[in-house]
């Protein structure tokens, strides 16, 4: 992979070895001022609180190829505006984003509205906000707020606003909404940018990547044609939510950087994306299976090794089983990863078990090392050519879903859940309720005061209390 | 119970010859009253305070040297609170714990066994030491002990509540503690490589401490520990039992307080005499948002720090504090607000920065006795965690520096 920064002072998108603009894979760099490149297809991984959950920020750094980094906003709003942040003291050229979050200078940051993936919200989005959840709570991110926040916190990348209806399918109607607000939202945010409004060193520096939404193209056609003329200059990338919408790009979007901000069940799936087209993809998976205890292993183009055990080798390991509680292999054989070269089944086996947080920090490291890999592999598939064969085989070498969860993983936080609206169920079991009721028991059944043995009604009934 | 007996009484006796002879590390002056026990560590003294008790050493152990005085990080399970062993190592850690109860439960014996001990299995290439777990008998503690391969063990010991009121109960605890460490010297297996640690018991009863100093040095064990502290006795007491227990043991061997602790306790056990320490207070309190500093302790979850942009602990050489430009993370006391008890990396930060702290510190210390400036350092180090205010001084620490010579108040 490139290691070196960009010397110009603007972002560039070279794409190497495809003819067809969309639905083919294609493979390229993604190179911005003073960051690693990024050699597309290429995994973005998702930070929570701006920290890739389990690694911590030397541990990233150190034995991680991690180069670049999704950060949701929300994950920073508080009840007090402006948030801390805001405040970071930063010269004029750093990202007070970037400083807050002690990430490296060298690594491209992507700020979204949202986490991903995001919790739906009870409250719905308006014609100036969206609903976001945090940790205080339910807000309305109105939208110039977050051209405020693009502003003052200067990512590298920031992924517009887009008005989407989560956890359940919109109707004719509100599907005609989304797209009429999402126009809106971003006929704003470029015009406060980068508008002819706006003085020149004023424009911001972070480059926009404008989302296209989970729908038909038919249902935001007008809006498509807006991004292919009028938004045209403004743009230097696309968001997408679906692998459908890598049918419909119009041609002259076509050279924009893609990214996908879906959530793949399998390998398989990312693999899929990237025949589509999608240059930057985000696995949630990736830490669904750290979390779980479950060590992905899997490689793309498929190792002989692999091939020649004729039946469907599995995804990866759960780790929770007791068959590796003596198991002193690596989680993978061969694997370089920091987790697979310092430790064994065994001690992993053991991590989950003890519930050592150091398991889920290992596993991270190893399951980034593996997905890394995967699309490290896919660039080179394309470029050799050979993609759709390697896809085909990959699909023979391995079954087509991940191992089940078995084990219990990390505590999940309030802004890690989705909200079930009113009356959701516990989240966890009420653990006392039982003490309290036989306490409450052997309490009456001690007392001296005389318990009567029937209730409100049947003292009245006898006439002994009047009930109010 | 009965089991275990057997099996060592059935057991041969584990002396062969060639460890009769001291080693080159023992010392001869000591009158081996029984058996010579064999040691595998050598302990050199560099420096002794020459107003204070506190002396400056080095233990060479099997897995590495151990600049002594020094706090031992406590990985209870086998793992140092999502801390990966190259992040401790970073922090200068030569020794930290393992838990014998713990391990003994997860993985279990048969684990640490296949695996061929504690070591391979966590991936430690440094020093461990273990508890004694508080088994069922000293036979199965020293047992698992050897399957865990640490370097130094600890005698199964009977500890009772320092602030028991039952005095045939202490002196029966403490007599019971002698007679199991001649049970954990029988069933020690591997004493060329794994150094048994004695555990000197008696309550707050100074007279029942001096008794058994007496018998458990007359047993002439690698290293001596003085344990049943940190029970919630006061702390006055808690220094005369140190300060009466260094007072009975023989220069040259390490001495171990167990359970301690904060680094006032220690800075002046220290003072006393000790020069081993532990406690999980560091690491435990990172992961509430504690960040260990030279004026106390930073509650990091206050309000007042969300927008405090300013290092951890300015001047602090530890990964998050150092600044970008010197290689470190650069990492806020705002930005830990934002984390703690919310991401787990939240605690991998902090405790890398508290068990860091612990370190420095225990190398400052030894640094000023090598230098022979102790006294001046305590008093510094007090005056930084008060704010020169003396009349918020401790009583506890006044008196006891005040036994070995040093006046706290003093200018």
């Amino acid at each position: 992979m490139d290691t070196e920064p960009s010397p110009s002072h603007e972002m560039t998108f070279s794409i190497l070895g495809s003819a067809a603009p969309v639905l083919a894979p294609r493979v390229g760099t993604l190179a911005l001022a003073g960051r690693q490149a990024i050699a597309t297809p290429n995994l973005v991984p998702l930070t929570s609180r701006g920290t890739v959950p389990h690694i911590s920020h030397d541990m990233v750094r150190k034995e991680t190829s991690i180069n670049s980094l999704y950060i949701g906003l929300e994950d920073f709003i508080e009840r007090k505006h402006p948030a801390p942040l805001y405040n970071v003291p930063a010269a004029a050229h750093e990202s007070s984003l970037r400083k807050f979050i002690c990430a490296q200078d060298d690594a491209t940051l992507l700020l979204g509205p949202r986490r991903f993936p995001a919790i739906a919200c009870p409250p719905n989005n308006t014609e100036t906000s969206i609903a976001i959840s945090t940790s205080v709570g339910f807000r309305q991110l109105e939208a110039h707020r977050y051209i405020e926040a693009i502003q003052k916190l200067k990512p590298d990348i920031a992924i517009g606003l887009a008005d989407m209806v989560l956890g359940r399918a919109p109707g004719l109607k509100r599907r005609g909404k989304m797209v009429d607000r999402t126009h809106a939202y971003t006929r704003d945010a470029l015009e406060h940018l980068y508008g002819e409004s706006v003085a020149n060193e004023k424009k911001s520096k972070t480059k926009y990547f404008a989302p296209v939404l989970p729908l038909d193209n038919t249902q935001q056609s007008l809006y498509l044609d807006d991004l292919e003329t009028e938004f045209r200059d403004y743009i230097a990338g696309l968001a997408l939510y679906e692998s459908a919408s890598l049918g419909f790009i119009p041609e002259a979007l076509g050279s924009l950087p893609r990214l996908l901000l879906s959530d793949p069940s399998s390998p398989h799936e990312i693999l899929r994306e990237i025949s589509l087209g999608a240059d930057l993809v985000t696995v949630p998976f990736l830490q669904g299976c750290s979390d779980a205890g479950i060590a992905l292993d899997f490689a793309f183009p498929v190792p002989e090794a692999v091939q020649a055990r004729g039946e469907p080798q599995p995804l990866g390991l759960d780790l929770w089983s007791s068959e590796y509680a003596m198991d002193v292999s690596p989680l993978v054989e061969g694997c370089e990863c920091y987790a697979c070269r310092k430790h064994h089944r065994a001690y992993f086996n053991h991590l989950l078990r003890a519930k050592e947080m150091a398991a889920w920090a290992l596993l991270q490291m190893h399951n980034h090392h593996v997905v890394d890999r995967l699309l490290a592999g896919a660039r080179e598939s394309i470029q050799r050519g050979t993609f759709e064969e390697d896809v085909q085989a990959f699909h023979r070498a391995y079954v087509a879903d991940l191992p089940d969860r078995t084990g219990e993983g990390p505590r999940l936080r309030g802004y890690q859940m989705p909200a079930a609206g009113p009356n959701q169920p516990r989240r966890m079991p009420k653990v006392y309720g039982r003490l309290d009721d036989l306490s409450q028991k052997f309490a009456e059944s001690q007392s001296s005061v005389a318990t009567p043995d029937t209730d409100a009604e049947g003292l009245e009934k006898h006439g002994f209390a009047e009930k109010i | 119970m009965q089991y275990y007996a057997t099996l060592a009484r059935l057991r041969p006796r584990l002396m062969p010859k060639t460890f009769l002879a001291p080693t080159a590390a023992m010392s001869t002056s000591a009158e081996p009253v029984r058996k010579a026990m064999p040691s595998a560590l050598t302990f050199d003294r560099h420096a002794k305070c020459s107003t204070t008790k506190a002396r400056a050493s080095t233990l060479h152990l099997p897995h590495g040297s151990v600049p002594l005085p020094i706090f031992m990080p406590v990985a209870t399970q086998a793992s140092l609170k999502g801390l990966t062993y190259d992040q401790l190592r970073e922090t200068g850690c030569m020794l930290c714990l393992n838990n014998t109860y713990h391990l003994g439960l997860k993985p279990g014996q048969e684990v640490l066994d296949a695996v061929g001990g504690a070591h391979k299995f966590q991936g430690w290439d440094r020093n461990l030491l273990t508890d004694s777990g508080g088994l069922l008998t000293p036979e199965h503690s020293i047992s698992l002990q050897n399957s865990i391969g640490s370097d130094i063990i600890m005698q199964l010991d009977d500890v009772i509540a320092t602030t028991s009121p039952d005095h045939a109960r202490i002196k029966e605890a403490m007599d019971r503690s002698v007679r199991w460490l001649d049970r954990c010297i029988d069933a020690h297996k591997y004493p060329e490589r794994q150094n048994l640690f004695c555990i000197i018991q008696g309550g707050l009863d100074l007279e029942l401490r001096k008794q058994c100093c007496e018998e458990m040095v007359a047993r002439d064990t690698p290293g001596i520990a003085i344990g049943g502290l940190s029970g919630g006795e006061a702390k006055e007491e808690f220094c005369k039992v140190v300060d009466t227990c260094t007072g009975l043991l023989p220069e040259n061997k390490p001495r171990y307080v167990m359970g301690v602790g904060y680094p006032e306790d220690i800075v002046v056990a220290v003072a006393l005499g000790a020069d081993m320490f532990d406690c999980v207070w560091p690491t435990r309190t990172a992961r509430f948002g504690n960040a260990i500093v030279d004026a106390g302790t930073l509650n990091l979850r206050h309000q007042k720090y969300a927008h405090d942009f300013s290092p951890i602990d300015e001047g602090c050489e530890c990964v998050c504090c150092r600044p970008t430009d010197k290689g470190g993370l650069g990492v806020t006391k705002a930005y830990i607000h934002h984390v703690t008890a919310k991401e787990t990396v939240g605690a991998h930060l902090l405790t890398q920065h508290n068990v860091h702290y612990m370190l420095k510190l225990m190398g400052a210390v030894r640094q000023a006795i090598i230098e022979d400036r102790y006294p001046a350092f305590l008093r510094r180090f007090f005056s930084n965690i008060y704010n020169g205010d003396k009349t918020k001084y401790p009583e506890w620490a006044i008196g006891a520096l005040r036994g070995v010579g040093t006046d706290l108040l003093e200018d």
